[in-house]
């Protein structure tokens, strides 16, 4: 499998009672019964609309790094969820989840208003009201 | 420019006016957490709705009463004028939706959403009462409407996205009529399209102290064969609405950085 060149595949399926996610430009690119963990250094995190997005670069099984896009909600969105613009900074370590793309591109959802994926940064888990 | 004028208004409006109501800051307080207490410049008892509301209830896609999350979107009672639109349609949600076909006038040109749609979105509105007028500000595009109260429709009202609202209170409710629609807008997520014979009927009051329900009356006789009346519910939020701009330069570069990696697997930066 293909993702596999990320530490973590997890392929949990959702349970029926998380909350859909919700995205102006819907979710049908990303494979919503499905979860990986992405593990790397973020070069980027932008907190714009329409989505915040943290770029990371992530080594696969090889060594060679994958340049990820993990998509989130609105700013205003994840200041309700209880992030802000300094929740992330380039250069951190980050182990984030996300529903991959179907296509196997490197990008994925991480989640938006309530329902944000796991996501650790330096160790240290963000905290999601 | 235009946010700024509805500020200054608002604020000579509060300034100048009996307003409300006559309460005391204290008083108000004390009413806008029960919902009771707030009159008319006539001395009416009218619902206080002036606070922020925000997603909370069911999730609510279309305003079908018999399918609100829009999961049979081809069973809307739709004339074949609206069956024909409906085809051309390609929403973002819906289990055919593909980030290739978007065509969703919202996502691909920041057109406002609308008047029946905007409230399908997960994000908060504002009810602003005076006595004459009732505002709503929408956190989405930043929209926002102004309606005058115990006012007639014009005879022969423009075209225009928001159409022309005239509003009055019934009972416990806010009702709010909307004529004078262009066919620009899409009555919600999925796609389903209306005429420029749409008219719209708003009725808002709230359930309990944190919850205010909608209920969305849909008639368009060119483009349904009845008409419909979904319903929503929103909470009350404390949280300070904030910008939810729709910028084109911003779409695009997401599309380019996120979305396209999604479908040509190549991002273009």
């Amino acid at each position: 499998m293909k993702l596999s060149l990320l530490a973590c595949v997890l392929a949990i399926a959702l349970l029926p009672s998380a909350a859909p996610s919700y995205a102006h430009h819907g979710t049908a690119g990303y494979d919503m019964e499905k979860v990986i963990t992405v593990k790397g250094k973020v070069t980027e995190f932008d907190w714009v609309n329409p989505h915040c997005v943290i770029y990371v670069d992530a080594k696969d099984d090889n060594g060679d790094v994958q340049h990820w896009a993990l998509e989130l909600g609105a700013p205003q969105h994840m200041i309700r969820s209880g992030w802000s613009k300094n929740s992330i900074k380039v250069g951190d370590d980050i182990a984030a989840e996300t529903h991959p793309a179907k296509n196997g591109a490197p990008v994925g959802t991480t989640g938006m208003q309530s329902s944000v994926l796991k996501v650790i940064v330096n160790g240290v888990p963000l905290t999601t009201k | 420019m235009r946010n700024m004028a509805l500020l200054i208004a608002l604020f000579g409006s509060a300034m100048a006016s009996p307003m409300l109501y006559s309460q005391s800051a204290a008083a108000q307080g004390a009413a806008v957490a029960s919902g009771a207490g707030m009159k008319s410049a006539a001395g009416a008892q009218v619902p206080d709705l002036s606070r922020n509301w925000g997603p909370g209830g069911k999730t609510v896609n279309n305003w079908f009463p018999d399918d609100p999350r829009g999961q049979h979107p081809e069973k809307a009672p739709m004339t074949p004028w609206a069956e024909a639109k409906f085809k051309t349609a390609h929403p973002p949600f819906g289990a055919d939706a593909t980030f290739e076909a978007i065509n969703d006038p919202v996502q691909n040109y920041c057109d406002p959403p609308g008047v029946s749609r905007i409230y399908l979105y997960p994000w908060e509105f504002k009810f602003i009462q005076t006595p004459d007028t009732v505002y709503i500000l929408y956190e989405y595009t930043k929209m926002w409407r102004a309606i005058p109260l115990n006012k007639e429709h014009s005879k022969d009202p423009d075209s225009t996205w928001l159409g022309e609202s005239v509003g009055k209170y019934d009972g416990d409710a806010l009702v709010i009529d909307t004529i004078g629609f262009n066919d620009k807008t899409w009555l919600d997520h999925l796609g389903h399209p209306h005429s420029e014979a749409l008219h719209l009927i708003e009725r808002f009051r709230r359930i309990d102290n944190k919850t205010l329900e909608l209920q969305m009356t849909v008639d368009d006789p060119k483009a349904y064969t009845k008409t419909f009346t979904g319903t929503k519910t929103f909470k009350a939020s404390d949280s300070p609405l904030g910008e939810g701009i729709c910028s084109m330069s911003e779409s695009q570069e997401f599309q380019k950085r996120v979305i396209d990696l999604s479908t040509t697997g190549k991002s273009q930066k």
